[in-house]
């Protein structure tokens, strides 16, 4: 019997010959992320276990992306803090601007296809949009990865998601991300891994890809897995990752689950207040007003999505009463963004551009706090009630083309009603 | 072999939200302690005898990653917990940290029914209500974190992973 893409790379890892869905294994890590929000219980634990040293430093980054910039002395301090550890035991560094933890770790060529790769971030599963198993973990996870380089995993059960067709212009893989979350619920993946395959995927641009196995975090996914081509390949060598080894699904892989969806007839999807399964094509909505419109975070804030923001506020104005925010996911991001002329092309039409950063996904920096009765359209990856600081307002979320769309006119609407809304990338290969 | 007693709690348990200082911000743990769970059944914490058994609905620890609510529950004294499922990260935490979790159906249980776990033998039952669950027995490396206390703990005496 075959194995699926997580039952090879954990197995590999494992050093024990193939793994198998349910099987407890104890896996070497290729690569480990530690990000300012859970730094302080990893430290903890690293300082009760009293190593001296950590084998696993300089394969690990430390990234100072959540409290970007530390709004309160506890987490300048915590900044402080991991500043001198790493700088003490030679770890990766990134810090406050340089960007989101799951857009710096591929921009800087740290893994590659094949690698397992663990981060305390639920969205860890971004990785598996480069074929990596990329999985989310706690402190004491962590600490034990850098101090010895290894971690227990229970081998998932794999979801096998085949799309065929292709999406429509101005519609985008977190329309279809939302979808799945409609059709299996939040945490409807939970314990297991999901492997996304067909034409559907060949098609998108990395970006996009990465939209794919950021989300799958929402679904409760473990891991989020896509199979590496040439776009993949291309886009890690140009960025120094070592040698990709793709590691692809055998046809006769057992999983728990299969099913296809034609995305072709999809339409723009949005998630309604509150809860993220609660999710119906953009037209059922269009007249919902909006407030407060938001593009960033580690689901949709890279180059294309500032791109798809800029190509319909370009030259226009977001609608009266209507603020906006744009937080590229990384530095890198911002940098292209500002060369391309979308930083002002954004900036001109109403939006604030910020630092880059997790900014727009939480008010975790209390500059995003919302009034009662406000209401948000997000490219986020969730909104859960009172995730920007008030239970009074609601948060709806999209992608980052309707995002833009509905600030353009104050109300919910289809990018594909609006001039620019059906924007695509270029066709590129890294 | 756990033995303890009941105390049932619903579904999709948040515990950032209920077992976490969320609710009480500025206040450490051993204060959560006496207050978990309290917007979801007055007096939950304070009522709870140690030694005793959390029996929960599904997804227990649902969209929880910190490590702080297992802190918290064992500072409580809660010596297992047996839910028709856990949140991921949740279930990763309870082995790190030490506390038993074995996912089964403990439905018809209430307050004060006694409880046992053997997580070993893979067996999880209520003697009082006929209740005899076959539960996927852990794996000896799970077990041996669990017997060590956690995982830091089982890391000191066993820095290559390695169990005898």
């Amino acid at each position: 019997m075959g194995s699926t893409i997580a039952e090879k790379i954990l197995g590999a890892h494992a050093g024990s010959g193939p793994a198998r869905a349910g099987d407890v294994i104890v896996a070497g890590v290729d690569f480990a992320m530690l990000h300012d929000a859970r730094a302080s219980n990893a430290l903890q634990r690293i300082g009760e276990f009293g190593a001296a040293q950590l084998p696993f430093a300089a394969r690990t980054a430390f990234v100072l992306d959540h409290y970007s910039p530390p709004p309160h002395q506890e987490a300048a301090n915590i900044h402080r803090e991991m500043r001198a550890f790493a700088d003490r035991h030679g770890v990766v560094f990134y810090d406050v601007g340089d960007g989101i933890c799951h857009q710096v770790l591929p921009e800087g060529g740290h893994f590659t296809c094949g690698d397992l790769v663990t981060g305390t971030d639920t969205h860890s599963t971004t990785y598996g949009a480069f074929n990596a198993f990329g999985v989310g973990v706690e402190g004491t996870d962590l600490a034990a990865v850098m101090m010895t380089g290894k971690l227990w995993f229970r081998v998932p059960e794999t979801i096998r998601v085949d799309l065929k067709g292709g999406l429509q212009p101005g519609v985008w893989a977190k329309d279809l991300t939302l979808h799945m979350l409609g059709r299996l619920g939040a945490e409807g993946a939970n314990y297991r891994a999901i492997e996304y395959a067909g034409p559907a995927v060949a098609a998108m641009d990395i970006d996009d890809r990465m939209t794919l196995s950021n989300h799958a975090a929402e679904l409760g996914a473990k891991a989020a897995l896509l199979e590496a081509d040439q776009k993949t390949i291309a886009w890690l060598k140009a960025r120094g990752a070592r040698e990709p080894r793709p590691v692809r699904a055998d046809a006769d892989a057992r999983y728990c689950e299969r099913f296809e969806i034609d995305v072709a007839a999809l339409p723009p999807q949005v998630a309604r207040k509150h809860r993220i399964d609660d999710v119906v094509a953009v037209p059922d909505v269009k007249n919902q007003r909006i407030n407060f419109a938001l593009i960033g975070t580690c689901t949709n804030g890279r180059l294309d999505d500032i791109r798809q923001a800029a190509a319909i506020l370009k030259g226009r104005h977001i609608a009266k009463g209507v603020r906006m925010i744009v937080t590229p996911a990384s530095r890198n991001v911002y940098l292209q963004a500002a060369r391309e002329g979308l930083v002002e092309a954004l900036t001109a039409a109403g939006a604030s551009v910020e630092a880059a950063g997790c900014g727009t996904c939480v008010n975790i920096t209390g500059h995003l706090i919302t009034g009662d009765g406000d209401v948000v359209i997000s490219s986020a990856n969730r909104n859960f009630k009172g995730r920007l600081g008030n239970d009074n307002s609601e948060i709806y979320v999209g992608s980052s083309a309707t995002v833009a769309a509905s600030a353009l006119t104050g109300r919910i609407t289809d990018p594909r009603d609006v001039v620019g809304g059906t924007w695509r990338p270029e066709p590129k290969t890294a | 072999m756990i033995r303890g007693k009941a105390h049932v709690l619903g579904d999709d348990i948040n515990t950032d939200l209920h077992c976490s200082s969320k609710y009480h911000p500025g206040r450490d743990n051993a204060y959560v302690s006496q207050h978990a769970f309290e917007q979801l059944s007055p007096g939950f914490a304070k009522c709870f005898a140690k030694g005793g058994v959390i029996v929960a609905g599904k997804n227990f620890g649902n969209n929880s990653s910190r490590e702080q609510a297992v802190h918290i529950l064992r500072l409580m004294g809660v010596a297992g917990i047996v839910a028709v499922s856990f949140g991921r990260q949740f279930y990763r935490n309870c082995i790190n940290n030490g506390m038993p979790a074995a996912e089964c159906d403990l439905a018809g249980v209430t307050d004060g029914d006694e409880i046992e776990m053997d997580l070993a033998g893979g067996r999880v039952a209520v003697a009082s209500r006929g209740i005899v669950r076959e539960v996927p027995p852990l794996p000896a490396e799970v077990q041996a974190i669990l017997a060590a206390g956690g995982l830091i703990p089982f890391l000191k005496a066993h820095p290559d992973w390695k169990i005898a």
